[in-house]
């Protein structure tokens, strides 16, 4: 007993824990011909030796991501004797994993700070989802870049829970440079972030003049100055740097990908047949439709006021669910926020409604990934039906647990957005 | 119009003085066993004018062609490149766009309907690719390359015998006797370069038919034309690089008596012993990443006969179409244990389409080009075989109706590659080949000793799987499409109305309640 009494207690853990699966890695990478060592890894550290002969990093192929990336990664292309080279190595993969433990961190202060939870309480839950999570540490000492979403969107909403807005529209405006979706997050908060939060009384006008004028505050205005400023800043400091293949790699392959790979999205069988062109009626044109319009519109405008990280992991889940491409390293995205939402939601309330989201979630996962399996592996021809049922499935899933995300959204009672400072 | 023909016997083959016979107007042989290589050299007035206009534009062009069935490689040619049909490319002008050349592959090549094979190419620019030069100013590479696979030589013979023949006003019958003689070929090299402005095909067969070649060759109706006849046979040379050659020559019509011969050159390539061989195989299943296994036979293994002092490697050199793809990140990496586990030392070379994410039908060139180098110092002496594996990709391939496509993957050719002395003349051998792909990514003074393929065909099928798209029935397309529709759309109603009811019930703005000091969940 006791391990949860104090924060730094669980953070070490969770650091040596990190530690350790780093050193495992080292040695997996020394002794094997299989690497610990995530691809996405290799191309990280070679666009950051790219940098360092003063090369542009989209020399590397599939080099999808800001040279803001390379850049941190710097220190990975020193050369060095052997055990030099090791640990500059691993240099990225140490700084992902600490963002890790920093995003960790952030969430028990939120949940202490906003949502009135006692020190146990939180370090359990952010333990158990995201500190202690193997899945977690596996994915950032493996070298994925995914968990420096974690600490941005963890900052993001610190910020915004603790009322800081430039600080909060500085963190959003380089995290959409980073990965654009968190873009989402830009319009729950500025709708959540009322007049009455800024401590105004409750407004009693309603004419749609006073609405529109009462709209706008000063939070929200230094917001979205904020976050505009940072980010076009960003990428005209990088377009100067880059050029077209930065916004190329960055933002337009989005929107011009031809790869569609078999993935967990219910796209993903429609997109093979469009882009071998066998099909006439393209749907999936309009497939940001419903993915916007949950994501961006209904589900900020229902929930954030509520229950801001409610609506904040709804609108993760709507997005990944709905997008035209998914694969299991975007499941990382709404992790860092079920803190929030899962002590008082449902899930957890009503064990069997909970134990059996969490069957049938894995259930679709397995049963795509078996089909998966035979196309990859075994060569089999399992596009359709399997892989296109499985996806269904899988898709069906996601919604009938996002429906119940919604719901506690609404239902929220936990008084989250009160801000108790002290 | 000049004609080079020898006939290479093998030591053990049996011959008798009256098996070739030279009066002055013809040349009679009857019942020959040998290897044989034909070399026309066209001036460019001899060619038909579709021909003709593409050369003028190209600063040089070569076909190799080889043939899909195994086939034995005697000294002096002994080299091999992988089944199929490559083409060097140089145009005249590098800025110069030519259509041309596609338009004259397409009509050349065309296997007419269905197409399974053939030239499919607009403009050497996109579908060709650029080969690595190992240094732009001794460029011994042409400047673009293509390959397709090409079981048969028909189509090309076709096109001859309709452009080449039926203008011809005598000896059509043999134009066209000539042409059909490709068929049975087991390589075709066509060279033209901008300097020399002539077109030389060289055709050998490996083998003669059965019973022996019997011809008679005539002396040529016209003055300008010539016929040099050679029977000749190998032996090795004084100096390990060079291949020494003895037997009778004559110029058809000119000599009245066959003239004993005797000499030796140095030659860039040479034959192993015929147990030097290997094999290739996919292990299965192959899935989507199929891995190419080379197995090298134990003779192989051992270092070729070259100069003490020369410095060898056994490499490997694939022709992959755009259908199979390397990951050159993967397999360029210096890490020793991932070359290890495949008996390789390093990535030599790679050219062309090596996109890591494009689908077939969204690739213009026609694949890409390997250069391996086998780690032959790891062998285990106990280990019988040697096997040197590279793992590979597969693309998304077209929808068909069986849910499984093939894509075809030729041979790749394996050889130690040895330095020569400095000084050494390659280029004075008449039976000399270059350009074939793998031979200008080494210096101009390299050795190459070729091992066999050890297989009746040598073309490995790999079967992809794709998505199967039925006509009819539940899982047509137009059934696929509607399905995501219906279930991205039922979906998206479903979170639509949770939202509607929450909206309904409890508004849109926050719920202004006490905080409390511990959510809902009492359990905990």
């Amino acid at each position: 007993m006791g391990l949860f009494d104090s924060a730094p207690r669980v953070l070490i853990a969770a650091t040596v824990l990190r530690l350790v699966l780093l050193v495992y890695g080292g040695w997996q990478d020394a002794n094997s011909a299989v690497k610990y060592t995530d691809i996405d890894y290799m191309v990280f550290t070679d666009a950051a030796r790219y940098v360092s002969k003063g090369e542009s990093p989209y020399a590397r192929d599939t080099y999808r991501y800001t040279p803001l990336l390379a850049w941190m990664l710097l220190p990975t292309a020193w050369e060095g004797p052997a055990p030099w080279s090791t640990l500059t190595f691993a240099f990225g993969k140490a700084l992902f994993g600490l963002a890790d433990v920093l995003a960790g961190w952030l969430v028990v202060q939120l949940l202490r700070q906003c949502y009135a939870f006692p020190a146990e309480r939180a370090l359990r839950y952010v333990a158990a989802i995201w500190l202690w999570n193997p899945m977690v540490a596996n994915i950032s000492t493996r070298g994925s870049s995914e968990g420096l979403l974690g600490v941005l969107v963890a900052a993001l909403l610190w910020a915004t829970l603790t009322q800081r807005a430039i600080l909060a529209g500085v963190i959003l405006g380089l995290a959409v440079h980073f990965k654009i979706y968190p873009f989402i997050y830009g319009v729950s908060i500025l709708w959540w972030w009322d007049a009455q939060r800024d401590g105004a009384p409750p407004a009693t006008k309603t004419g749609i003049f006073a609405r529109i004028t009462g709209f706008v505050t000063a939070s929200r205005v230094k917001l979205t100055m904020a976050a505009l400023v940072t980010f076009v800043v960003l990428n005209l400091v990088m377009y100067i740097q880059h050029g077209m293949p930065f916004l190329h790699h960055t933002f337009l392959h989005h929107l011009t990908r031809i790869d569609h790979r078999h993935n967990f999205s219910p796209y993903s069988t429609l997109l093979y047949l469009t882009s071998a062109d066998v099909v006439t009626f393209h749907f999936e044109t309009v497939a940001f439709l419903p993915q916007l319009l949950l994501a961006v519109v209904a589900l900020p405008l229902v929930l954030a006021k509520k229950s801001l990280a409610t609506a904040m992991l709804a609108q993760t889940f709507a997005f990944v669910t709905f997008n035209k491409v998914c694969t299991s390293q975007y499941f990382i995205w709404y992790l860092i926020l079920l803190p929030f939402y899962l002590p008082s939601s449902s899930l957890i309330r009503k064990p069997t409604l909970g134990i059996s989201a969490a069957i049938f979630w894995v259930l679709g996962q397995a049963l795509w990934l078996s089909q998966g399996y035979n196309l990859e592996f075994l060569g089999l021809s399992s596009f359709v039906p399997g892989l296109f049922l499985a996806s269904v499935f899988f898709f069906s899933v996601n919604v009938w647990i996002l429906g119940i995300i919604v719901n506690d959204g609404g239902a929220s009672e936990d008084g989250n957005d009160q801000v108790q400072i002290k | 119009m000049k004609r080079r023909i020898t006939f290479i016997q093998r030591p053990d083959a049996p011959f008798e003085a009256d098996q070739a016979a030279l009066t002055s107007k013809s040349l009679t042989i009857r019942n020959l066993d040998a290897a044989r290589e034909d070399r026309i050299t066209f001036g460019l007035d001899d060619l038909p004018q579709e021909l003709r206009d593409v050369l003028q534009q190209s600063h040089e062009l070569r076909f190799r062609w080889t043939t899909e069935r195994s086939y034995d490689a005697v000294a002096p040619f002994a080299s091999r490149v992988s089944p199929g049909l490559h083409i060097h490319y140089t145009p005249l002008a590098a800025e110069q766009s030519s259509e041309a050349l596609c338009s004259l592959l397409r009509t050349v090549f065309s296997t007419g309907e269905g197409q399974e094979y053939g030239v499919d190419c607009l403009k050497p620019e996109d579908t060709f690719i650029t080969p690595p030069l190992l240094s732009t100013r001794f460029a011994a590479s042409a400047s673009l390359q293509f390959y397709t696979q090409l079981p048969s030589l028909q189509p090309l013979v076709d096109f001859i015998k309709k452009s080449a023949c039926s203008q011809r006003k005598v000896g059509d019958t043999e134009c066209n006797e000539r042409a059909a003689s490709l068929l049975t070929a087991d390589t075709v090299d066509i060279d033209y370069d901008s300097i020399s402005h002539a077109l030389t095909v060289s055709t050998i067969w490996a083998n003669a038919p059965s019973g022996g070649w019997t011809e008679d060759i005539q002396k040529p109706s016209s003055g300008a034309d010539q016929v040099e006849f050679g029977l000749l046979g190998t032996e090795l040379g004084l100096e390990p690089q060079e291949i020494k050659m003895g037997g009778l020559l004559a110029v058809v019509g000119q000599d009245k008596k066959m003239k004993p011969t005797m000499f030796s050159f140095p030659s860039r390539h040479h034959p192993l012993p015929k147990e030097a061989g290997y094999t290739v195989s996919f292990s299965t299943p192959t899935g989507l990443h199929p891995t190419m296994a080379i197995s090298i036979s134990k003779a192989a293994l051992e270092r070729p006969p070259a100069p003490s002092d020369a410095t060898c490697a056994l490499h490997t050199y694939l022709t992959l179409p755009s259908s199979v793809f390397g990951d050159q990140y993967q397999l360029g990496t210096t890490d020793p244990l991932f070359l290890e586990s495949h008996n390789l030392a390093a990535l030599r070379a790679v050219s062309g389409e090596t996109d890591l994410e494009a689908p077939d039908w969204a690739v213009e060139r026609w694949g890409s080009n390997w250069l391996f180098e086998l780690a032959t110092w790891s062998p285990d002496p106990a280990q019988s075989n040697f096997t040197a594996t590279i793992p590979l990709h597969l693309r998304y391939l077209d929808p068909s109706e069986s849910g499984y496509q093939t894509a075809n993957v030729p041979w790749p050719v394996a050889f130690w590659a040895c330095t020569a002395e400095d000084g050494t003349k390659m280029g004075v051998n008449p039976f000399d080949r270059t350009n074939l792909g793998w031979d200008g990514l080494f210096g101009p003074r390299t050795m190459f000793y070729q091992l066999h393929p050890e297989s009746e065909h040598l073309i490995e099928s790999v079967e992809v799987p794709v998505l199967k798209l039925t006509g009819q029935g539940m899982f047509k397309a137009k059934n696929i499409e509607l399905g995501t529709c219906v279930a991205i759309l039922l979906g998206f109603l479903w979170v639509l109305w949770r939202l509607v009811r929450v909206a309904w019930s409890s508004g849109i703005s926050s719920e202004k309640r006490p905080v409390r000091s511990d959510g809902h969940d009492k359990k905990d």
